[in-house]
């Protein structure tokens, strides 16, 4: 299996290679300058110049490159070309507060999302199967950005139950639950609209499997029928499309993050995008790769855990 | 005997009563005196005072540094000392002689724990450094001038050719480059550094900074004036307008950035504990003429578009609790020397509000049937977008199709100094009139031609406006007034600069629109909000305060 993750990362870096050569492209492509957007528009001309100098955004495009594969080369992801600040040093900082969003979205999804989907299965086109299926309609069509306004609206305007500036203090347990609740319940009820929608198609279609009506036939009960034949098989293609939900999520916690002006990738990405500080950029996204590529070796290898038939070669 | 005893028994209830009345009504400031502003912004760009620009650096700057003289807060012309207590200028009007104050300590450091006191050397490290382009953004406004220190407490500023007191002054007030920066931090640490690290002399010293989250200050016990009443300003970096309107209703932040938008304005003003005031300064919203492109090379045209734009019905869509519509093509009045609508009316150069004259002139420069052009514009909405849309739809009566094509604000930037776009429609405000008739209207401000590409985007001084075969120019004005000494002369050789502009429709002044910073009532700035030097955003000094409930 070591082996495996190995070779599944290694496969992953020309894919890596090629998205870090298409944002750095991208980003250069963007009309802007990021002197003008560091000095404003009071700044003379001198002024810019000298600052594009002091970037290194004077020198040809392929040395700015080719300066930037050598620096990833030896993990140095440089600095803000706006500010100076260390980049990643910006990416230890706010790393910490996506990955508890996030892992707590998918949680919650997974959490109610299973549970839910099962009896929408069961019963079929009964009053909870309508529900359901209104409910997971909603979680798939409403903005996550927007779910979090409501929430806010609700637990810290109506209730003062919440906070809705920041991400809380990481050293504190209390201080960030509590900022972390409605973020991760904003993100994590559209992941269970996702979950459940997938776990209650998912049983429906092994509901129908020969060996479920034998195991039927043998007069096992329902409840065993259901949690120990029918759920273990139905999870493979849940626990598939979650990562590929996953990854979407990833990309949902970036207005999420704004919404709630939480420290986190997002927000790096949109001020580095605003501020044109391209080695913020560049870095941000070759690290959103990193993770989509590493959400996906997880899912391929939660796959062996449910279903002894796959193994790793 | 009575009427002694009479008397002292009616000031003895006098007394008592101030007394009771003035404990009544004195303000009992709350256990916390923290407070928290939020901006629109995604991050810091520097808290180097001579680099700084945006709304957020120099609300955040402005609590850090001092300058020689200031303006007092909340004031726009009335100038009084900062960091000198006095100065006197010579017979000739070239040397200025400053002495400084006793006893102003920087703020601690690292590698320096309790500060140092500051003495001239550091005045003059910092104006050396605000007149050197490659670590300052406002070189320019240094150039002609130098300095020496005479001891550690006299600082002597030399102009080549004396300029007037308006002009000199602002230039070393605590504004822009006119900021006193730390010199033995910056030779340790470096500019770099000290972007996300700034050491001043203000009231507030820098704390900590988290990238794209926010920056932290802490009160300054040493300060000069007095030591601030707020222990702690934190500002916080949040683009979501929503996000900063929830923390206000909150009570996580005390003040925030709210939107050029009057409705908005009553919405949030409505809500329980929340106060807003508009204030200034305003950024002028002017419609440039790129008048090397046909048809807008034709002053009939140009003439035409301003016909077709009624200001009043831009301001009233914007909003008339926050728009004003101005006539003045560089600062607003009552900036000392900005035209007003009345002298623009009696110098006859306003055109505006008349679809029929539009009409007759486009037909004369042979548009019968108007024309379309297409022109770039920011996404900003309320600078650009909002007013822009107003004037399109007011543009289409007189047959014009005017296309937008709406672009990031930092494109926009970049594509219209390329002469990318036929009308330039921009807001700016800059402090004074001769920077904004230099940088706009004077021929070497030519974008992509002139000899210091700026910000001239009408190619005004570079072209024929009126078409009498002669290239109009105002260059000689701005030079002339910037020379003048007598303050009445020089303001009024700056409106005729701005009359014959006017007259040659080489811009059309629209609107300027104030600022709207709600904040909670219990937020005492501790001065009248009228106008900031911050630039765009409310001046949080050491008498600012929160008040218990």
């Amino acid at each position: 299996m070591f082996q495996y993750v190995v070779r599944r990362i290694l496969q992953s870096l020309p894919i890596l290679f090629i998205v870090l050569t298409l944002v750095f492209v991208v980003v250069r492509i963007l009309p802007g300058d990021p002197a003008v957007a560091a000095l404003g528009d009071y700044a003379s001309k001198e002024a810019v110049s000298a600052l594009r100098e002091k970037m290194g955004l004077n020198a040809p495009l392929w040395v700015q490159y080719f300066r930037f594969l050598g620096d990833l080369c030896r993990g140095n992801l440089g600095t803000s070309i706006i500010t100076g600040y260390p980049v990643g040093a910006q990416l230890l900082k706010v790393l910490p507060y996506t990955l508890e969003l996030t892992f707590c979205a998918i949680f919650i999804g997974f959490l109610f999302g299973i549970p839910l989907g099962i009896p929408a299965a069961v019963r079929r086109n009964s009053l909870i199967d309508y529900f359901n299926r209104v409910f997971s309609l909603m979680g798939l069509s409403i903005p996550a950005f927007y779910l979090g306004i409501l929430l806010m609206l609700v637990f810290s305007i109506k209730l003062r139950l919440f906070p809705v500036v920041g991400g809380g203090d990481l050293s504190s347990l209390s201080s960030n639950l509590r900022h972390l609740f409605l973020p991760a319940l904003s993100l994590g009820l559209i992941m269970t609209a996702y979950v459940t929608r997938m776990t209650r198609s998912s049983v429906l279609n092994i509901l129908r499997e020969d060996y479920v009506r034998t195991a039927r036939s043998k007069g096992i009960s329902e409840r065993t029928v259901l949690l120990k034949h029918a759920l273990r098989n139905a999870l493979i293609p849940i626990v598939a499309l979650g990562g590929v939900y996953a990854v979407v999520l990833v990309g949902s916690s970036v207005m999420t993050e704004i919404v709630f002006s939480r420290p986190g990738l997002g927000s790096l990405m949109v001020g580095a995008i605003k501020q044109r500080d391209y080695t913020t950029l560049q870095s941000v996204m070759v690290f959103y790769s990193f993770i989509v590529v590493i959400l996906n070796l997880m899912t391929d290898l939660i796959y062996g855990l449910i279903d002894p038939r796959i193994q790793y070669r | 005997m009575r009427k002694k005893r009479f008397l002292y028994l009616m000031l003895a209830s006098l007394f008592v009563g101030v007394l009771v009345f003035d404990v009544g009504t004195a303000q009992q400031l709350a256990k916390e005196q923290a407070l928290t502003i939020a901006f629109d912004a995604g991050d810091v760009a520097t808290l180097d005072p001579h680099r700084s620009a945006t709304t957020v650096d120099r609300a955040t700057v402005d609590m850090i540094f001092n300058g020689l003289v200031r303006y007092p807060p909340g004031d726009q012309v009335k100038v009084e000392p900062d960091l000198a207590t006095s100065w006197r200028v010579s017979p000739d009007g070239r040397v200025w002689t400053f002495t400084l104050r006793r006893g102003v300590f920087f703020h601690p450091y690292p590698g320096n724990p309790t500060g140092y006191e500051l003495t001239s050397e550091d005045v003059l490290y910092s104006l050396k450094r605000a007149a050197d382009s490659k670590r300052s953004s406002y070189a320019g406004e240094y150039s002609g001038i130098s300095f020496e220190a005479v001891d550690p407490y006299t600082v002597r500023i030399t102009i080549d050719k004396p300029i007037s007191d308006t002009l000199f002054l602002a230039k070393f007030a605590s504004y822009a480059g006119g900021m006193v920066v730390c010199r033995k931090a910056i030779e340790e640490k470096g500019d770099e550094w000290f972007k996300t690290n700034p050491v001043g002399t203000g009231p507030f010293r820098f704390e900590s900074y988290e990238p794209r989250q926010k920056t932290v200050l802490a009160a300054n016990p040493r300060y000069f004036r007095k030591a601030p009443i707020l222990k702690q300003v934190v500002v916080r970096y949040m683009p979501a307008v929503s996000s900063r309107e929830l923390g206000l209703q909150t009570g996580e932040l005390q003040i925030i950035e709210g939107l050029k938008e009057d409705k908005w304005v009553e919405k949030i003003a409505s809500l329980p504990d929340v106060t807003v005031k508009s204030f200034g300064p305003c950024e002028s919203q002017v419609f440039h003429f790129n008048m090397t492109q046909p048809p807008f090379s034709d002053i009939r045209v140009r003439k035409a578009v301003s016909y077709a734009i009624s200001r009043e019905g831009i301001a009233a869509f914007m909003g008339k609790g926050l728009a004003v519509p101005i006539y003045s093509p560089t600062q607003a009045p009552p900036a000392p020397g900005a035209l007003t609508k009345e002298e623009a009316m009696k110098a006859g150069v306003v055109y505006e509000d008349n679809i029929a004259e539009a009409k007759r002139l486009l037909t004369e420069a042979g548009y019968p049937n108007g024309f379309k052009t297409e022109v770039i514009i920011s996404e900003m909405a309320s600078s650009y977008q909002k007013p822009m849309v107003a004037i399109q739809a007011q543009l289409k009566k007189a047959g014009i199709d005017m296309a937008l094509k709406v672009v990031d604000h930092s494109s926009f930037h970049s594509l219209i100094r390329k002469d990318a776009s036929p009308i330039v429609y921009y807001a700016a405000w800059r402090p004074n009139v001769d920077a904004f008739l230099t940088r706009f209207y004077h021929s070497d401000s030519t974008v992509v031609s002139g000899k210091k590409p700026d910000t001239n985007f009408s190619h005004y001084g570079a072209v024929d406006a009126n078409g009498d075969g002669k290239i109009d120019s105002i260059d000689e004005l701005i030079e002339k007034a910037r020379w003048e000494l007598d303050a009445k002369k020089q303001m009024a050789l700056w409106k005729e600069a701005q009359i014959k502009l006017l007259s040659d429709v080489a811009v059309v002044p629209i609107i300027r629109l104030k600022y709207a910073f709600p904040q909670k009532s219990s937020v005492d700035l501790g001065h009248p909000l009228e106008f900031s030097w911050a630039t765009y955003s409310p001046q949080i000094t050491e008498e600012t305060r929160i008040l218990a409930k």
